[in-house]
């Protein structure tokens, strides 16, 4: 529930002024191989003020919410929007202007379990991995719970209140194969507070079962063959890769910045068979991962649609890049803690499904890889972009081979989009994302199984 | 407001009167000023201030923390409370403990204010420079902050450090464009205790701008081979990244690491020798206490391939039976070596420049695989283009071995002292 009433505070705005009281709480909990290595919990919160004038920001921020801070807080941030626009002059005009009122709230109802209760929920699983894999050298299960909580008022007369949680469980299992460690790495959870993602530890061992089997299948494993491949990249790759190689391309700063894509809108950059969403908060009658309804420019979010059938159809903005590019922000501008201001940023990126199925995807490739799981990836302003890939397998005639070891796969974006030949019918979230750019901030990934060919790095 | 040092006090020995058998606090107050470039231009100026306040307990041996970052007493009841809450509900580790006694000290380093019309004219000067020496370069974010901090470091033991600190640091991501041609974006960053050079002139700005121009137009290398890389001081760091995570506490705890029994044993080549130097006038973004809570020494991770050293917390020290290291590790200063860039680009029969790497996090047993970007090709002794969708693989654990020669040039990041290294082995593939 909103605790704060920001609406007094708006007489002291002078020029464009967005106010942001947001407070982040993050709870960790670690057992690596049994021993309960962390237990912590952090509140960080704030205000913050970013004022406009005539193309200049100014931006500051305080721990302090008591009402004199909060008045400084807009002071100084006018002040120093005052002194670049006095030397900087740029003379841009006024934003366009907006008005949302917000309020998105996804606070459990069920009464909230203490910590004593998420530690004895780790180390059950933490057990449970203990007695059923013996044969592990090694275990990491580790619980992070962020709830970010904001409140927000601007000068156009938008208020937004939201409290977005994500609960997340990460497992990693290690065996010792010929005296050398071989890993793999999963994450269980998504959106919503501890109480209403997760019920009961057992529910994780399914997956878990399958991680070990994975991971047993790659210590076996053998090294891919570096060089150009037909691949089925699995729902979670497509998913970074829209985020990552796409969606960052098309940031309207980046394009500013020089982003290849600022010279390809309208044009064709992929398959035909290609549809790529930046979804705000709803995707195919699902909420989203990281939902946004008012950004944190005060704009209400809609979806943009970056690729439509092929074609590249517009830019990620706020409200700075919308008026350079004469179009209407969506509610891309965010911000990860009280101290920074916003940015541009993707919310939940998708892929949209198609009519393959996986099956016959994996049955029409004769020589190349399957690749199931992602893990660290970074793209370019060039959309040349690279991904780790844990897990993966070797496709031979149409059937699932040898796993393969730790490998990365990269490609130019525009290039490789254009040789999709499938793409699955299912699709799936990734809700454990994070994404750097100056700061980090959570986002939703998603998309089906495509099929594709693309560079992969191996020996 | 009650001054920092008396609430890091009050608040240990709250803890302490509150049940802990053992406590400790870090009080650090920090006011940032940042000066922004977008997309070229001068965009944003952004103050911050700050408070941390992160309280440890231990009780029973179980251990908790909890941070935040309101400092008044009302707050730091709660903290408190919540942290004994935390501790208790904990698994106990034996393993656990605070800080030794140590004498108390302060430490002072940097400037208390920022000159903010200093930064602005350094960013002003930086921008009219590009347009005159990188005309094609576009700076797409650039920000120089002066931070500001006070730190207090309280514990049960009797330890009571104070640090004063301030430092500049400058960050810049740019590309290049040519005839509707795009470069891949590169970025670099240095700190800096005062505003005196140009910033062009600070670490590898002016070179990596420079090598940004000369990037839009690239090609693949043609095949696979085994070559020789050499590495840039800006993508050292990357590649120390894996020695790093593999001496720390999760791969020692974890049992994971894959030198875990290798201290005073060769892992590297001799031609590599590694500090950590946190204390050394030479580095002015150092520090001065580890996390722990001791004060910070400088070290040495590797002395002539040989290591010396692990990265180990007091906990990962208890933990493994091993010596606690005596700094948290960064701070970086790598030896020069005997051989010029110039004489290392001339031994290289076909290989890469490889200057910054964007790649999979290793595997545990220094497995890697990534594309080789803003890098060039190397034939028969020189640089002969620059590359794009070129892979690079191999085994970070061979590629120390391999190391073949050490540059006598370095570049001084102010956060850390790095030059070119050469080795062998690393797999090359292209289109």
């Amino acid at each position: 529930m909103p605790r704060h009433d920001l609406h007094r505070f708006s007489r002291h705005f002078s020029s464009y002024t967005e106010l942001r009281v947001q407070e982040n709480t993050n709870v960790g909990i670690t057992f690596i191989k049994g021993n309960n290595t962390g237990n912590t919990r952090s509140v960080m919160g704030g205000v913050s003020a970013r004022v406009y004038q005539d193309g200049s920001w100014g931006f500051s921020s305080s721990p302090d919410l008591d009402e004199p801070m909060v008045r400084s807080v807009i002071r100084a941030a006018t002040d120093n929007a005052t002194f670049m626009n006095s030397r900087v002059k740029k003379g841009q005009g006024n934003l366009p202007q907006v008005q949302a009122t917000g309020h998105a709230d996804f606070a459990t109802h069920k009464p909230r379990a203490s910590q004593k209760v998420l530690v004895d929920f780790v180390k059950e699983i933490d057990a449970h991995i203990a007695a059923t894999y013996p044969g592990l050298s090694s275990r990491t299960v580790s619980l992070s719970v962020t709830d970010m909580e904001k409140t927000l008022l601007t000068s156009d007369g938008s208020s937004a209140y939201s409290l977005t949680p994500r609960s997340l469980i990460y497992v990693i299992l290690t065996v010792h194969q010929d005296g050398e460690p071989v890993e793999l790495f999963e994450s269980f959870g998504g959106r919503g507070q501890f109480e209403d993602v997760f019920s009961s530890p057992s529910e994780l061992y399914e997956g878990i079962a399958r991680q070990h089997q994975h991971l047993m299948n790659k210590a076996q494993g053998v090294f891919a063959s570096a060089g150009v491949q037909m691949c089925v990249l699995d729902a979670e790759l497509a998913g970074i890769l829209a985020h990552e190689a796409i969606g960052h391309t098309a940031e309207a700063d980046l394009v500013l910045g020089g982003s290849v894509a600022g010279a390809l809108l309208e044009q064709e950059v992929a398959s035909p068979l290609v549809t790529l969403v930046d979804f705000a908060h709803t995707a195919l009658g699902s909420t989203c991962p990281v939902p946004v309804y008012v950004d944190d420019e005060g704009t209400p979010a809609e979806d943009a649609v970056v690729i439509r059938d092929g074609v590249l159809k517009t830019f990620l903005h706020n409200k700075e890049t919308a008026a350079h590019f004469g179009v209407a922000p969506a509610g891309n501008a965010r911000a990860y803690q009280f101290s920074d201001e916003p940015l541009i940023r993707m919310r939940n990126t998708a892929i949209l499904p198609g009519k393959s199925r996986l099956e016959d995807m994996i049955a029409s490739v004769d020589d190349g890889y399957y690749l199931v799981k992602p893990g660290n990836g970074q793209a370019d302003s060039t959309s040349e972009f690279m991904f780790s890939v844990p897990l993966g397998y070797e496709i031979k005639n149409g059937k699932l081979g040898r796993a393969i070891r730790e490998t990365t796969i990269s490609g130019v974006a525009f290039h490789m989009l254009k040789t999709v030949t499938m793409v699955s019918e299912d699709m799936k979230w990734m809700c454990a994302g994070m994404c750097g750019k100056k700061q980090m901030i959570p986002v939703g990934m998603g998309g089906p199984a495509i099929k594709c060919t693309i560079s992969i790095g191996g020996r | 407001m009650e001054e920092p040092r008396k609430i890091a006090g009050y608040a240990r020995d709250a803890l302490l009167k509150a049940g802990a058998d053992k406590a400790q606090c870090l009080l650090a107050q920090s006011a940032k000023h940042e000066m922004n470039v977008d997309a070229g231009k001068l965009s944003l100026l952004r103050t911050t201030f700050d408070t941390r306040l992160a309280l440890t307990a231990l009780d029973g041996q179980r251990k908790g923390t909890s941070a935040g970052n309101q400092s008044d007493r009302a707050a730091v009841d709660r903290a408190v409370a919540e942290c004994l809450g935390i501790a208790r509900s904990s698994q106990p580790d034996e393993a656990h403990d605070i800080a030794a006694s140590q004498p108390a000290a302060t430490f002072k380093t940097g400037d208390e204010q920022p000159d903010l019309e200093r930064m602005y004219f350094r960013l002003d000067e930086l921008l009219q420079q590009i347009q005159v020496r990188h005309p094609k370069a576009v700076l797409r974010q650039a920000y120089v902050d002066f931070t500001h901090t006070r730190s207090y470091f309280a514990n049960s033991n009797g330890v009571d450090f104070a640090t004063h600190k301030g430092v500049y640091h400058g960050v810049l991501m740019f590309s290049s464009q040519e005839d509707g041609k795009v470069s891949s974006f590169n970025y670099t960053g240095f700190a800096v205790k005062d505003l005196d050079r140009p910033l062009l002139q600070c670490g590898s700005v002016d070179t990596l701008l420079r090598q940004s121009g000369e990037q839009t137009s690239t090609r693949p290398v043609h095949g696979k081979f085994v070559g020789d890389v050499i590495i840039t001081p800006d993508c050292l760091g990357d590649t120390l990244y894996f020695l790093v995570r593999s001496l720390s506490d999760f791969a020692m705890v974890s049992g994971t690491s894959i030198y875990r029994d290798s201290l005073d044993q060769v892992i590297a080549s001799p031609q590599l020798t590694i500090h950590s130097r946190p204390v050394a006038e030479e580095i002015c973004d150092g520090y001065f206490v580890t996390g722990d809570g001791y004060a910070a020494a400088n070290s040495t991770l590797l002395d002539k391939g040989v290591l010396k050293s692990f990265l180990l917390s007091l906990y990962g020290a208890n933990k493994t039976g091993k010596t606690r290291s005596a700094n948290d590790g960064s701070a970086w200063v790598i030896e020069p070596g005997t051989t010029s860039l110039e004489d290392m680009i001339k031994s290289v029969q076909r290989g890469v420049l490889m200057a910054r790497f964007s790649g999979g996090s290793p595997s545990n047993n220094g497995d890697f695989s990534g594309v080789a970007k803003n890098s060039y090709l190397i034939e028969d002794g020189r640089i002969t283009y620059p590359l794009s969708e070129t892979m690079l693989s191999g085994n970070f654990v061979e590629l120390l071995k391999d190391i073949r020669a050490v540059s006598t040039q370095r570049i001084d990041y102010g956060q850390a002292i790095l030059p070119w290294v050469a080795a062998s082995g690393v797999t090359i593939s292209g289109k």
